[in-house]
This record gives C-alpha cells, sequence and structure tokens, in this order.
C-alpha cells in the first residue's frame, strides 16, 4: 500500500506540482468551452485545419474597450 | 462585433480544434488602453477603472504580449510609477507583458518598459518535438499632431526613434529567438521600412486604427499584416514548418467576432464586472458634474447650446419629424441603454446631438440633446431658428453620414440601402 501511495504521489508531483517554466507548454489555462466546434457556423469561421505548426492570434486598437459598442 | 468574450472563445475553439496541438500565441499590437479626457496629466477616475479592467481582462486570458502604443502612455505613466509597482505588479501581472523598446519615462519616478517578451514554445506539428522561442518586441511612433509631424514627449514618457531603437534591440533578441515578431504601431510605410531596415524580424503585426483587411505584404524577410481597428475581427497568423525545422510559409486571416462567436463565460464574467463598475462610476461622475453646475433646461432658445433640439425643428418642420420618430436615429440612446452604455463616451457620441461641440453632454444635464436628431446632420440650428431663412441645413451625403456609420462602427453600411430609410 505504501508503494502505491508514493508512487501515485511521485505521478502527481511530476504531472502537477511543478511550478511554471515559463514556458507556454507548461500553463494550466482553462481552455473549456461550452459550444460545439462542429456547428457548421463556427466550422466556417474556424477554417480548415491545414497542418499549421503555430499560430499568433493578434488584434489592436481596443482604446480601454473590453467590448465594443451597441 | 469584437469583444474580448467573444476573442476568447474563438480562441479556445481554435485550439480544441486541432487537438490542443498547435501552441497558439495572443498579442495586441497597441493602443491597449484610452486616454479619453486626459488632461493636466490626469485620466479621469472612471476611464483608469476601464483601463484597470483591461490589464485585468488581458492577464486573466492569457495574452502574451501588448506593444504600448502613444494613446497608451498616460495610463502608463500610472500603472509604471515605481512607488507601489510591486504591488500593483502582483495584482495586475500582466503589466510585465506590457513591452516597448523605444519608449522611456522622462523622469526617475518611472518604470522604462521591457523592450521585448520571449516565449517558448514546443512543436507538435512539423519538426515534432523542436522547441522555438519566440521573440516579441514592441515599438510605436509618437503621437501624431500633424500628417507630418508627430510629439515625442507625451505623458511623462518619450517615444524615441523606433527604427533606432531596432536596429540596437533586434541584434540581440535574435541571438535570444529563433522567430521575431515586431508589434509596431505605426503606418504601413513606416512597417516597410521596419522590415526592410531589419532582416532580424519574421513578423511584422501592425496597427494604427486601421480597418483594412489586406493580404500580408512580405519585405526583406519579414511578412507584415495589420490588425483591424477595435479587433472586432481577430487576425490569425498560421506559421507552417518544414519537416528539418525551417519556417515553410505564414498565412494569415481575419476571423470575424460576431454574434456566431459565443461569448466565453469566465471573460464575459470579467466584462460585466468591468461595465458595471465603470458604469456606476461614470454615473457618480455625471450626478456630480450636474450637482456642482446645475443646468436649467429653460427654454431651449434662451441656452448658451449652438443647438436646439428636435422639438425646436419640429416647431416648422412637423412631415420630417414625423420621419424621423420612425427611423432608428430617433431612439439611438435607448440602444445604447439596453446594453448600460449611455455613459460610455466612446459610444455616445455617435448616438447623440452635438457631442464635445456644444450639444449633448450626458444624460442628466442635457438629456434634450439625446439621440441622433435633426441638427447631428443638418449642423447647429440656433441662429437658423432665430431667423429662418434658406442657407442652412445641407448635408454632403454621404461624407456625413460617415463621421458614424464609417467601417469600424458599421462595416455593412451602403448609403443607398440605408438613405430610403430616413428619407425626408
Amino acid at each position: 500500500m505504501l508503494v502505491i501511495i508514493i508512487m501515485v504521489a511521485t505521478f502527481a508531483v511530476l504531472n502537477f506540482g511543478c511550478s511554471r517554466s515559463g514556458g507556454m507548454d507548461s500553463d494550466d489555462r482553462d481552455d473549456s468551452i461550452s459550444f460545439d466546434i462542429n456547428d457548421p457556423k463556427i466550422k466556417e469561421r474556424l477554417g480548415d485545419d491545414d497542418g499549421y505548426a503555430f499560430a499568433i492570434m493578434y488584434g489592436a486598437d481596443i482604446h480601454g474597450s473590453l467590448e465594443t459598442c451597441g | 462585433m469584437g469583444g474580448l468574450a467573444r476573442s476568447v472563445s474563438y480562441i479556445k475553439a481554435f485550439k480544441q480544434r486541432s487537438n490542443t496541438e498547435v501552441p497558439t500565441l495572443v498579442v495586441d499590437a497597441g493602443n491597449l488602453f484610452t486616454d479619453d479626457r486626459f488632461s493636466a496629466d490626469q485620466l479621469p477616475a472612471e476611464v483608469m477603472t476601464k483601463n484597470k479592467w483591461v490589464v485585468k481582462g488581458y492577464g486573466d486570458f492569457h495574452h502574451d504580449a501588448a506593444n504600448i502604443s502613444y494613446n497608451d502612455l498616460p495610463y502608463l505613466t500610472e500603472l509604471f510609477k515605481k512607488d507601489g509597482y510591486d504591488k500593483r505588479l502582483s495584482d495586475y501581472p500582466f503589466m510585465d507583458r506590457l513591452i516597448s523598446a523605444n519608449v522611456q519615462p522622462t523622469d526617475d519616478q518611472h518604470r522604462t518598459p521591457i523592450p521585448y517578451v520571449i516565449r517558448e514554445i514546443t512543436l507538435k506539428r512539423g519538426n515534432p518535438g523542436q522547441r522555438l522561442r519566440i521573440g516579441i518586441v514592441g515599438l510605436t511612433e509618437g503621437k501624431p499632431t500633424s500628417p507630418t509631424e508627430s510629439q515625442d514627449v507625451y505623458a511623462g514618457y518619450r517615444v524615441s526613434d523606433p527604427f533606432e531603437a531596432a536596429r540596437k534591440v533586434l541584434p540581440e533578441l535574435k541571438q535570444k529567438s529563433d522567430f521575431i515578431i515586431a508589434l509596431a504601431y505605426m503606418p504601413l510605410d513606416k512597417a516597410q521600412r521596419l522590415a526592410t531596415e531589419n532582416s532580424e524580424i519574421d513578423t511584422i503585426i501592425g496597427a494604427r486604427q486601421t480597418s483594412n483587411m489586406d493580404e500580408p505584404q512580405h519585405f526583406s524577410r519579414a511578412t507584415i499584416t495589420y490588425a483591424f481597428n477595435q479587433t472586432k475581427y481577430l487576425g490569425e497568423l498560421r506559421v507552417y514548418v518544414k519537416g528539418d525545422g525551417t519556417i515553410e510559409n505564414q498565412l494569415n486571416r481575419y476571423v470575424a467576432l460576431d454574434s456566431v462567436i459565443p461569448d466565453d463565460n469566465g471573460a464575459e464574467e470579467v466584462v460585466t464586472s468591468a461595465h458595471t463598475e465603470f458604469t456606476n462610476e461614470q454615473n457618480q461622475a455625471a450626478q456630480a458634474s450636474q450637482e456642482a453646475r446645475p443646468i436649467n433646461p429653460s427654454p431651449i432658445l434662451g441656452g448658451d447650446s449652438p443647438y436646439v433640439g428636435v422639438d425646436t425643428c419640429a416647431g416648422c418642420h412637423q412631415k420630417e419629424h414625423d420621419i424621423w420618430v420612425t427611423t432608428r436615429h430617433s431612439h439611438a440612446m435607448a440602444t445604447l441603454e439596453k446594453k448600460s452604455e449611455q455613459f460610455d463616451n466612446e459610444c455616445v457620441r455617435c448616438h447623440v446631438v452635438g457631442y464635445q461641440r456644444g450639444g449633448f453632454q450626458t444624460l442628466y444635464t442635457t438629456p434634450q440633446f439625446a439621440n441622433v436628431q435633426c441638427e447631428e446632420c443638418h449642423g447647429p440650428g440656433r441662429q437658423h431658428a432665430s431667423n429662418p431663412g434658406k442657407g442652412y441645413g445641407f448635408v454632403a451625403t454621404p461624407v456625413g453620414c460617415m463621421q458614424c456609420h464609417k467601417e469600424p462602427n458599421d462595416p455593412d453600411f451602403n448609403f443607398a440601402v440605408y438613405w430610403p430609410k430616413i428619407k425626408h
């Protein structure tokens, strides 16, 4: 039993207990979504997955507004 | 269109669609904060509140970097005060992702922003297992004062020559990075010069309140793309990597952040909290201003404003007035009130008469100038009302309409379709 507990504890520390390295891969981001990404309109927005290796999302000029008018 | 809640939602969907195999960075090319009503070296309290929520929201939802542009400097002066900096940084960790290579304080009471950040990613496609260090550097032009001149000192910060700063910082960044993104708040010709003079740059993401969605341009080694004003369309730059680890290609897309994209619940909570706090403060400020200088809505013709309001116009132009009341112009303020945006100056200016031109101030002080009334298009009518005659009221269409119905606000505006709806 002790061996199992130690193994489980070791596994937990290795996988979840380490501090962030500062790199993106270690971020504990909440990426859950509450809608269907296979909805045809959402799929159209997402475009084809054509093998890109990484992506940069960008914007600008929100000028203090987290939402837009009207 | 646009908004943090949709943007966050789309980015999450994008990652999930590729089974989270694709590392995704999120950056902002500048003009993150409002400098609305900045005067005497201070921003109004409610404007500070608005900006504070942007720092929080962008941090909570994992933006990797934001460029500091000249518009951001009034709020930066508050954020980057040495006094209390560590506490603010602990409250808003995103502060250390605000970057600029050519913005420095003019005194020793403020911190100098870091010139760049480096993010590490591990590829799962192209050359799986390869680690890439992505350097992101920030550059801005000075605050334009005319088409050809700019103000280099603004809000206690100096904006130095971005080209000289780039030449200085990029060789150092190149040694630490495998891929360099320059966030550049400047017009296209300057971004092109940046690319031509600095072969270290792989991608320039530009911004300057533009609403063009052009194909990426290529100068020297760099790809240049521009962010859409107010992020109503989210820029998406896809990077393809060969099996040997070299960059094969970059493709750009603009994603409409419209009602097809549901709001992210967590981000929506932040937006709602920001909205509530800002609205309350605006409300208090408006009430305080009313108490300090009560305005008697006395007979309209007896006031100081060059505007007289729709009721006076209707006295002689009843037929036109009857048409107006059937249009959306006549309840433009209600559109804002539905979203509790009636105190947000960024929105209000296009829903009233004569904003900042002697007409509408706030709903408390000048309710008679709410909604898009006759004089918003025809011009201030006081003189005409006291001495009626021809020669008043010409509207240059469609140019006059496009003061508000410009692309970022109303991308679907079509004069031929809209005009019959208000014709009188």
